[in-house]
């Protein structure tokens, strides 16, 4: 008797159960980007442009010497506070501390950097990636 | 005895009372200052190479 009501309990979850799993598949497909560049137009527009560039710090920095919009310079804040909290727990989950975290994946976005783009170097120099010359690495980075 | 133990239900209420007010938390609307002038340990990046790798693909949105 007891065993019978398990039963009806289990087979009244089920249908919820599939419908979880749905919703969570769908949320999956819309969230997920579908390009490995910045779902923000503002920021691809300004990166392409060589307003902004990426920094061996790990966060998004205005080009010294361009003058950008108030509205680009908006973006840049609210993609490096974004960046800054993704950076902390990752940093937190792996016992180290941000600023290593946040460098350690600057050393990874530095070789995604497109020809034409700008970055900061180590020593705050702002640099154009060009197709003859190989972006200049963060020395923190090791050789692979 | 009885208003001294009614004084004391009263204290416990506004103990009570005063503990539930939420406490509000603010999104910081001032951005964020970064200061290029850390130290980054190599050992510890070099070490983070594939969890960093990893961060990148979960985080294409922020790159």
């Amino acid at each position: 008797m007891k065993r019978a009501h398990a039963k009806t309990e289990a087979m009244n979850l089920a249908p919820i159960a599939l419908f979880a799993a749905l919703m969570i598949a769908a949320t999956l497909l819309i969230i997920a980007p579908a390009h490995a560049q910045s779902s923000d137009p503002v920021i691809a527009q300004a990166r392409a442009a060589g307003q902004i560039g990426e920094q061996t710090d790990g966060y998004v920095g205005v080009v010294a010497g361009q003058s950008v919009s108030a509205e680009v310079r908006a973006h840049v804040d609210q993609l490096n506070i974004r960046r800054r909290a993704a950076y902390t727990s990752a940093a937190a989950e792996h016992n180290v501390s941000v600023s290593d975290f946040a460098a350690a994946v600057a050393c990874q976005s530095f070789e995604r950097i497109a020809v034409g783009e700008r970055y900061r170097t180590e020593a705050g120099q702002w640099l154009q990636r060009t197709t003859s010359a190989p972006v200049q690495m963060p020395s923190f980075c090791g050789n692979h | 005895m009885r208003p001294h133990l009614a004084m004391l239900t009263g204290l416990a209420a506004v103990a009570a009372t005063s503990a539930c007010i939420p406490v509000q938390i603010q999104a910081p609307d001032k951005p964020i200052e970064i200061n290029l002038n850390v130290t980054i340990h190599q050992e510890v990046v070099v070490r983070l190479e594939q969890d960093a790798q990893q961060f990148l693909q979960q985080h294409q949105d922020l790159y």
